[in-house]
């Protein structure tokens, strides 16, 4: 069953077609949610209540469009208001937010992940959705539902924060 | 037309590394940083960062939501079934206090099909006995 065939049988109230699109896309929302709220437990719960969000709002989906973005929008707009109303976390204890697909040691692994933490929430989201996700701008934007221009100059600044906050890993790498 | 100014011309060559539709003509901005010390620095910088970060994915951890979701759909109950019902009860006691009028046993019969109606709706037999034990959390 295709995302398109799934939604068109939610919208005729069939639960079940509703499980093909929480099986499919509930681990990409979960990472993008650690990405957010650097909170494994957080993140399922928001997750949980984005689907049900989803689950909802079903009905006025129009089948032209792609799930994943109409839902991440659903999932951002969780995740900001449960970062309103609680604490600010702790750093991660292990890593948790990448998987590299090439030899990096743990002590960068650590220093990108806490460099990333240290970014804005607005400025970390963009850059996992540029690097990690592999988004393209106009991707991005529709993620994020701002405009191209506000995509690349967001990115550029985020990256800018990163390269000061990465200074003497930038200097390693760039010896090597 | 209004020079480029440095920051506008990095995010346009960053852009262009990223093989995205740059908004300045490449002329425009390589020119730009051929005569600016600072714009070839900070470009290094920020092609070097491009490499950092490539190559990574975000983690996806193994999860399986669907269970609790499925709980939180079922316990989501439509309210308009239970409206029809009561408003179909409503007119059946209308109908029953018109005066002189005897609409025989078939008509008594029907409060009894609406209850019928409602506990197929909701799924539950009303004569089975749960003897499961709950704990409370």
């Amino acid at each position: 069953m295709d995302d398109a065939e799934a939604i068109k049988r939610c919208q005729r109230g069939d639960r079940e077609a509703f499980r093909h699109l929480v099986e499919r896309y509930q681990k990409r929302a979960v990472a993008h949610a650690v990405a957010i709220l650097f909170d494994r437990d957080d993140a399922e719960d928001v997750v949980q209540d984005a689907f049900i969000d989803a689950f909802k709002a079903i009905g006025t989906f129009d089948t032209a469009r792609t799930f994943y973005p109409w839902f991440y929008v659903l999932l951002r707009h969780r995740c900001y208001k449960m970062t309103a109303r609680r604490r600010p976390t702790e750093s991660l204890d292990e890593a948790l937010l990448i998987v590299t697909q090439r030899e990096l040691p743990d002590d960068t692994r650590f220093a990108l992940e806490n460099a990333l933490q240290s970014l804005t929430r607005e400025e970390r989201e963009i850059v996992l959705l540029k690097y990690f996700s592999g988004l393209s701008y106009d991707e991005i934007a529709t993620h994020l539902q701002i405009p191209r221009g506000t995509v690349m100059s967001r990115l550029f600044y985020a990256r800018r924060r990163l390269q000061g906050k990465l200074a003497g890993m930038l200097i390693t790498e760039k010896e090597v | 037309m209004k020079e480029p100014g440095c920051e506008d011309v990095l995010m346009a060559q960053m852009a262009a590394v990223d093989g995205e539709e740059p908004g300045f003509s490449t002329k425009q901005f390589s020119e730009h940083i051929a005569a600016c010390a600072n714009c070839q620095h900070e470009l290094k910088q920020l092609q070097t960062l491009d490499q950092v970060l490539a190559g990574h994915t975000l983690s996806e951890p193994r999860v399986d939501l669907w269970p609790a979701i499925a709980n939180r759909i079922a316990g989501r109950t439509n309210w308009q079934p239970f409206a029809l019902i009561g408003l179909l009860l409503v007119i059946y006691k209308l109908l029953e206090m018109l005066p002189a009028r005897d609409p025989g046993i078939a008509f008594k019969l029907v409060p009894l099909v609406i209850v019928v109606l409602l506990f197929v709706f909701i799924r539950e037999n009303p004569f089975r006995i749960n003897t499961d034990l709950v704990l409370e959390r």
